[in-house]
């Protein structure tokens, strides 16, 4: 039996809070950290004169109420869940890739161009054509990262931020040349052809076959982590270089090795978007969506198997939020704070737990 | 080119470098002192915003100008608390960080009109042009060095004491030494995590008042995400300018430049296009890391934790 003492100290210090969940383990964590940030969340939604249950009501039943919102909730997932897989693979090896949201734009514009120019093959052939060019181009961009930060040893952080900036530029430029649609207001291609359009999963509803592949790239990244020996020399490479080196594990290899996956999977979420959300290529599209993912990664304990359902809860966040504007007037821009205090409270019990144990 | 076109191309770059500078400056201080300054971005989104809000109900813009300076302080601690109380990872918690003030400044603006577009309603004198006596008549030069807002000369004001104060005191040599070497900084008697905690706040409050350039000198209200991404280049104009002022400062005019270039490319009737001048910022940022490749002179401790032994 605890004190009431000590009790109180364990409500009322939240960092004290976040140290007991560490010791619980990953889960526990992602639900103190979770939980706090929407304690605080609460607060705003008080200050701004809305009862905060019934924000959450509506943002709960807005996620879940009915299938339609799940389907909305699982194609907003799917990126975000292709995105933090690599991430969290990239992280494991201690190479913080920050451009997943550069090699996301890359890969939609790759697949768009496939879709575009390689007109009048069947759909069996196209498909799979513009995914695989979607990954090349994701891989192609984090390579580029990878070889300067490799060969130059510019840190990555500098090399993929950077590079995200380009990334877009770059697609701004296609749409305002050779992929632009002449006429339209605003800078997207034209619409693909029936044939590029991603299949839908279930028929007669919107959800695609996105989150399938996503959910198997989760699980094949699993593997590939825990079970494979590649997978091991990233992880000796993240846990210690000096004994990755005694080990003769190559450090520039496992750098180009994770940053081409992370880039080939962000690559392609980046087609899948462009295949079977819009269905054509847009300015802009990517915004966002790799620092989320960061998030997402890091919620997810790095692991691959975590990050569903981390990603499945930042998607349906999202869902939800839109809901909760719609219904109590209560702006969706609090997903923003929910995810950044999510974000810091998971890295201070990260941070304390590393600490803890040196 | 016309001289009248060179002239109005040479206040455009001046005027777009002006918040990165504030911006870089912060930035220095809080990696000189081994932090990675990636919530830049969010400290001048929180100074653009507190700003313009307090200039408004204050009717006062010195008031704003303090509440922007705040702000970016504000924003700035919660950065400084996670990295050295928690141990964060400093490029992810400065995401962190800058996401949480996307979101609280984008909320708290729509509560404050009660609209759910936000923004606009709130719309604030810009600062007024200050032309120095004598000198802003002189032909040329004057219009564009002596007749300006507050902050421009601000901005160039501050790079000559905050070289000073880095590299000619005493509390500038121990902010430097926890930046290079906390352990030892430690063992001489510094407290590096107050060192740091303090040097990042420091730094947040000049990169508040890098936002308060954009809501209150250029534009005259906030709007969602107005800073669009300017903390991530004065961040890349800190490490151009490999962690000094002046250099940093220059990097900034160069960036400035860059952009006013992209705006005027047809004007110019320039053979590229102006997103391709848009990514020369970045790229020249790309091409100088690379050039300087291991040699550049990154203060070593940065993204380093303190333990207190």
């Amino acid at each position: 039996m605890s004190t009431p003492a000590s009790s109180t100290r364990a409500a009322w210090c939240l960092p004290d809070l976040l140290v007991a969940a560490r010791r619980a383990g990953a889960l526990w964590r992602a639900a103190a950290s979770v939980g706090m940030a929407f304690l605080l969340t609460a607060m705003l939604i008080l200050l701004a004169g809305k009862n905060p249950l019934t924000a959450y009501y509506h943002l709960l039943t807005g996620a879940l109420g009915g299938w339609d919102r799940v389907v909305v909730g699982l194609n907003k997932t799917t990126p975000y869940l292709l995105c933090a897989v690599g991430i969290a693979l990239c992280f494991r090896g201690r190479v913080i890739n920050i451009g997943a949201e550069g090699q996301l734009a890359l890969g939609g514009a790759a697949a768009s161009a496939v879709a575009l120019f390689a007109t009048g093959l069947p759909a069996w052939l196209l498909l799979p054509l513009a995914l695989a060019a979607g990954a090349a181009g994701g891989a192609a961009w984090a390579g580029l990262a990878a070889t300067i930060r490799v060969t130059r040893g510019v840190h990555e952080v500098l090399v993929t931020l950077l590079l995200n900036f380009v990334a877009l530029l770059l697609v701004a430029e296609l749409l305002h040349g050779r992929m632009g649609e002449e006429g339209a207001g605003f800078p997207q291609s034209p619409l693909f052809d029936a044939a590029a359009w991603l299949p839908k999963l279930v028929p007669g509803t919107d959800l695609h076959l996105g989150i399938a592949i996503a959910v198997a790239a989760a699980l094949g990244a699993n593997h590939l982590l825990w079970r494979t020996t590649l997978g091991f020399r990233w992880r000796v490479v993240g846990a210690s270089l000096p004994a990755a080196r005694y080990a003769g594990v190559s450090h520039g290899r496992a750098v180009f090795g994770l940053m081409g996956t992370a880039g080939a999977l962000a690559g392609l979420a980046g087609a899948i978007e462009c295949l079977g959300v819009h269905y054509r290529l847009i300015e802009g599209f990517s915004a966002g969506f790799g620092f989320n993912a960061v998030a997402i990664a890091l919620m997810g304990a790095l692991n691959p198997l975590y990050v569903l359902p981390s990603a499945l809860f930042f998607g349906f966040l999202e869902t939800g939020a839109l809901a909760m504007q719609r219904q109590v007037g209560v702006p969706s821009s609090l997903v923003l704070v929910i995810q950044g205090l999510t974000m810091i409270f998971v890295l201070c019990g990260i941070g304390r737990s590393s600490r803890d144990r040196t | 080119m016309e001289p009248a076109v060179l002239l109005d191309f040479l206040a455009a770059s001046l005027r777009i470098a002006t918040p990165l500078i504030f911006a870089a400056l912060g930035g220095i201080l809080c990696e000189r002192s081994g932090t990675f300054a990636v919530g830049l971005e969010g400290q001048m989104l929180a100074g653009a915003f507190l700003g313009v809000v307090v200039t408004h109900s204050a009717s006062n813009a010195g008031v704003g100008l303090a509440a922007s300076a705040l702000a970016g302080m504000a924003m700035a601690l919660v950065v400084a608390i996670a990295t050295t109380r928690f141990h964060t990872e400093h490029m992810v918690t400065g995401i962190a960080a800058n996401i949480l003030a996307l979101g609280l400044t984008s909320f708290l603006v729509r509560m404050i009109t009660g609209g759910r577009d936000g923004g606009a309603a709130i719309r604030v004198p810009l600062l007024e042009v200050w032309s120095v006596p004598g000198l802003s008549a002189l032909p040329w030069v004057g219009p564009l060095l002596f007749r300006q807002p507050p902050l421009t000369y601000l901005a160039f004001a501050l790079i000559v004491p905050l070289a000073l104060f880095l590299f000619r005191s005493r509390a500038g040599l121990t902010l430097r030494a926890v930046g290079e070497n906390p352990l030892a900084a430690f063992a001489a008697g510094a407290d590096p995590t107050r060192v740091r905690i303090a040097a990042i706040v420091g730094g947040g409050a000049l990169a508040g008042l890098g936002g308060a350039v954009l809501s209150l000198q250029q534009v005259g209200t906030f709007t969602d995400g107005m800073t669009s991404g300017r903390g991530y280049l004065a961040l890349a104009a800190i490490i151009v300018g490999r962690w000094m002022p002046g250099g940093s400062v220059l990097a900034c005019l160069l960036f400035g430049a860059a952009e006013a270039l992209s705006l005027r490319v047809q004007a110019f009737s320039l053979p590229v296009s102006s997103y391709v001048i848009q990514m020369t910022p970045y790229l020249a940022a790309l091409a100088i890391l690379a050039g300087l490749g291991r040699g550049a002179r990154m203060p070593a401790a940065v993204g380093q934790p303190f333990h207190q032994p």
